[in-house]
């Protein structure tokens, strides 16, 4: 009997562009996560572009995050020395069957182990330097691109594909781990694969926001793609063969690690949804919904019977996505009803200046003076106890916080209907939609109907009071903090457990 | 958001590209353009003073002490030369204009302060039994001369050949003149001799003045040139290999003992080999001439357009048909070099015997005459050869096309040489064909893989 190898820590993070060098939605719940069971030894690996890009460390690392590994994909000096391998006499052929194969949805066509060795035609050098590979990219541009560019095409093909060998090559020195959990897919979900196969462990993945869908919308919006030198070439309505050979090799990336991970994690049901039309299988997908500190904002809630104060609030930064235009347009519908009606704009303003311009001068334009206030950064135990109804305006979401927070400070919500929201307002399955209805849901960039709902919450004790009751009893039965970190403590004991006893 | 997808923007172009297209500005003239303007010079200078000055053995004294004078400062400056060129290349695609002085008298400190250093002792070694006078006017010419290989090189890379010609004239006129007025003041070879290194000094500070005209210095002196990566030392050892394989068989005729003989110090002329060699390089001119034009300007046109194509995003097609136009005009200057120096050498064949009769050279040299001419043609494409290597990066295979050369000419002269004069010049030929169906067989190959070799390996 082989002695049992000693492991690093007992859960490996693969962190792409997060924790604990970004800030943001995911890094805070990693750090939650970690923080709240310091029972676990924690391992991470953060995967970032080039270490230029950024600032340092951005949170102070809890005790029992023992082992931390960074690897950047696009550093500097990280090509071999050129030196073209001779290759077998099919390997044209043998790309082609792969590209193949995995444009057909084999992602497991892949083998990742065997392309690292020298002379394999699926190595770094052969794609990077041989003959057969620059014959199988020319070919493809010409059957392919709709581009006439290409070094673009060359170039972004590169772009693609090296970072596959940087991660295949870091999977041998691992810290080991007795489970691996990726918050997303992606380059981070890749290495979380190759991980948890060289080491036998099981995989975890855990989505926060659907990582192909959001590379689409980055990719769609690019202007680094160099797809149109020419503007009168171009077809603004075909998606350029450049941005789709991105997106497919991310739902390539993202199909791997559904193929892998067990249980596929997301937020809520909308997002289940789309991880399986991507690919993943459904009986292993699970939903574990964030959470908040119910307990501290519990204190934040009004006298059970107190009038609400006519304060609409949103809380969220000032940027195209959150339609602040909208709320402000609602705020001034809600003044024709409720003259005493006042909207509250809680968030920083510096990241799209422009539009936070914009919105200033539609308040004025509108003639709401003092009725719209733009608050900038402010802490909701200030905000909170303030405000009636909280809104949210947004183009689109995932699990919002806010929501979670205002609910669990005992306010009603009357949202856009996109990404988990209308969930959280009317509830997910029969026992939850039995605690009722949390506030309203309203199409997307309707001021009428935000105004109307808004209206009729402030107006009516009776609804205002019932949909209070509802927002909070469905934040402390499924949004408790508490409750997800006990999802996770739980499913890792399972997974862990049962792996050891194979 | 999870994901490094917004960092990769600045990655998905190369800036690799921008290396590929220097402004390049190889001389096709490197190497042998100068030096035959200077053999030139010498025979011209030495049939003028012929009987007028001095007597003939002091004539043949001075032109003897000179051709090795040229020799020796040609091998030693190749490799510089083209090190020098390339930098300037590069230093002015990348539009920093002002690193051209500075780094031009770094680059001549660096080079020229151990050749000062090792032409005392060489003076002193080499030429036993000659006057003081003689070697410190040995010792500045040589000095001299490795300056002036230098500054020609880079002004005929900067395509100044006008200015260069009206230079070259001006400095061998004034060494022509004040030679011939020095010796008739009685001061012998070494009035001759003081007027070839002040006809040579006139040629560097003319040249200084043009380059510190054309590229104003922001300061005196600069060893950019030193740092890595800024110099491509390939460079070096394909000049001096080059060099020095143009001059093997010379050598070996001059210090061979049945060949050569002492004319003044320990230098050594040879009799037999050396008036139907240099004459040789005469029939070098049309070519040359096309050469400049074939290749410095039509080949150059295509090389321009094929890596624009490249770097500004045109189509592969585009790409593929403007390599396959850059192999044509390639070819086509090849064979025009080929055609013309064909032509050239019929000519002398036709012509040879009844021109020599006209110039007075005794038609024994004939023979020998047209076989070098063989071989100083093929000489010249194996120039052209390498200039394209040259452009296209393959500086590698152009030093072993060089080293091949060297090799081929040493050993082939020193077969000839025991085989007996019936041999003579056939060795030098049949070098500079096997090194030239070399470095035309790797040229095709470097050609043929461009468009891989650029994307791939670039």
């Amino acid at each position: 009997m082989p002695e049992t190898p000693l492991s690093d820590c007992d859960i490996l993070l693969l962190l792409e562009g997060t924790y604990p060098y970004v800030k943001g939605g995911v890094s805070s719940w990693v750090h939650q996560l970690v923080s709240q069971l310091p029972h676990w030894r924690f391992g991470a690996v953060f995967l970032g572009s080039q270490e230029k890009d950024y600032a340092g460390m951005q949170y102070r690392l809890p005790a029992n995050l023992t082992v931390l590994q960074t690897l950047y994909l696009f550093g500097e000096g990280s090509r071999p020395p050129v030196k073209p391998p001779r290759l077998p006499a099919d390997t044209v052929a043998r790309y082609t069957r792969l590209h193949e194969s995995l444009r057909a949805g084999h992602a497991e066509a892949l083998d990742f182990g065997s392309h690292l060795e020298a002379g394999d035609p699926f190595n770094e050098e052969a794609f990077l330097y041989s003959e057969p590979a620059w014959q199988y990219i020319t070919e493809c541009y010409e059957a392919n691109a709709t581009e006439p560019s290409f070094i673009d095409y060359f170039w972004t093909v590169r772009n693609l594909h090296r970072p596959i060998w940087a991660l295949a090559r870091a999977t041998g020195t691992l810290p080991r781990a007795r489970l691996f959990l990726s918050p997303s897919t992606g380059y981070a979900g890749l290495l979380g694969v190759l991980g948890a196969q060289a080491q036998r462990r099981p995989l975890v993945l855990m989505e926060h926001g659907i990582y192909t869908k959001e590379r689409r919308v980055d990719l769609m919006n690019a202007d680094w793609i160099n797809d149109a030198r020419n503007p009168l070439q171009s077809d603004p309505t075909e998606v350029s063969h450049l941005r789709e050979m991105w997106i497919r090799f991310f739902e390539i990336l993202g199909r791997l690690a559904y193929r892998h991970a067990d249980p596929i994690i997301s937020l809520f049901e909308t997002a289940r949804q789309q991880q399986i039309r991507d690919g993943a299988e459904s009986t292993r997908t699970r939903i574990v919904p964030n959470g908040v500190d119910v307990e501290r904002l519990a204190r934040l809630r009004r006298a059970d019977r107190a009038a609400p104060p006519a304060v609409i609030c949103l809380l969220g930064r000032v940027v195209r996505i959150k339609d602040i235009k909208t709320f402000i347009r609602a705020a001034h519908a809600l003044r024709q009803r409720l003259p005493g009606a006042q909207a509250w704009i809680v968030g920083p303003e510096d990241e799209d200046p422009e539009y936070s311009r914009e919105c200033h001068e539609l308040a004025q334009a509108l003639g709401l003076g003092e009725a719209v206030r733009f608050f900038g950064f402010r802490g909701i135990e200030e905000i909170l106890p303030e405000v009636g109804v909280l809104v949210l305006s947004s183009i689109s979401e995932g699990l919002p916080l806010s929501i979670l927070e205002g609910f669990a400070a005992g306010l009603p919500c009357v949202t856009t209907d996109v990404g988990a929201c209308s969930e959280l307002v009317y509830g997910r399955g029969d026992e939850d939609q039995a605690l009722g209805t949390a506030g309203a849901v309203v199409g997307l960039a309707d001021h009428e109907a935000l105004a109307e709902a808004c209206a009729t919450l402030l107006e009516n004790p009776d609804r205002y009071a019932q949909a209070r009751q509802a927002a909070i009893r469905r934040v402390e039965a499924y949004y408790d903090q508490r409750q997800m970190i006990g999802v996770f403590d739980q499913l890792f004991s399972q997974r862990i457990g049962g792996e050891e006893l194979r | 958001m999870a994901g490094i997808g917004f960092e990769l923007r600045r990655l998905s172009r190369s800036e690799t590209y921008l290396g590929m297209l220097r402004a390049y500005l190889y001389a096709g003239v490197i190497g042998s353009g100068p030096w035959v303007l200077s053999i030139l010079a010498i025979l011209i200078l030495g049939v003028m003073c012929l009987g007028v000055v001095l007597p003939a053995s002091k004539i043949t004294d001075f032109q003897t002490s000179v051709t090795w004078l040229i020799a020796l400062s040609l091998i030693y400056s190749g490799g510089t030369q083209l090190l020098y060129t390339r930098y300037v290349a590069d230093r002015l695609f990348e539009g920093e204009k002002k690193r051209v002085l500075p780094n031009l008298l770094g680059i001549l400190l660096t080079t020229g302060l151990p050749l000062l250093l090792a032409s005392v002792p060489l003076g002193l070694w080499l030429l036993p039994d000659t006057s003081v006078a003689y070697r410190l006017l040995m010792i500045v010419s040589l000095n001299l001369l490795n300056t002036v290989w230098v500054l020609t090189v880079l002004l005929s890379g900067l395509k100044r050949y006008r200015l260069l010609l009206v230079l070259y004239l001006l400095g061998y006129g004034g060494s022509v003149a004040l030679g011939f007025s020095l010796g008739k003041m009685g001061l012998g070879m070494e009035g001759l001799l003081l007027g070839f290194a002040s006809g040579q000094a006139l040629i560097i500070l003319g040249s200084l003045a043009l380059v510190w005209r054309e590229y104003p210095p922001a300061r005196l002196l600069e060893f950019d040139f030193l740092r890595a990566g800024r110099a491509h030392l390939w460079l070096l050892p394909i000049g001096l290999l080059f060099n020095a394989g143009i001059w093997a068989d010379k050598f070996l005729f001059w210090l061979s003992a049945g060949t050569g003989l002492r004319v003044i110090g320990d230098l050594h002329a040879s009799t037999i080999y050396d008036t139907p060699i240099f004459l040789a390089y005469f029939t070098l001119i049309p070519g040359m001439a096309m050469f400049l034009l074939r290749m410095e300007v039509d080949f150059v046109r295509a090389y321009d357009r094929y890596y624009s194509a490249v770097r500004d995003g045109g189509a592969l097609t585009a790409i593929r048909t403007f390599r396959e136009q850059m192999v044509v005009t390639a070819r086509e200057g090849i064979y025009d070099i080929l055609k013309i120096q064909g032509f050239t050498v019929l000519v002398l064949i036709a012509l040879g015997p009844s021109l020599l009769a006209v110039f007075g050279i005794p038609r024994l040299y004939f023979p020998l005459l047209a076989i070098d001419s063989v071989g100083v043609s093929l000489q010249l494409l194996v120039m052209a050869g390498l200039n394209i290597l040259f452009y296209l990066d393959r500086l590698r295979i152009a030093a072993a096309v060089s080293a091949t050369m060297l090799l081929a000419n040493l050993l082939l002269t020193y077969l000839s040489l025991l085989l007996g004069p019936f041999f003579y010049g056939y060795g030098f030929v049949l070098a500079m064909l096997l090194s030239c169906l070399l470095v035309l067989t790797v040229t095709d190959r470097a050609l043929d893989r461009l468009n891989y070799t650029t994307f791939m390996l670039g």
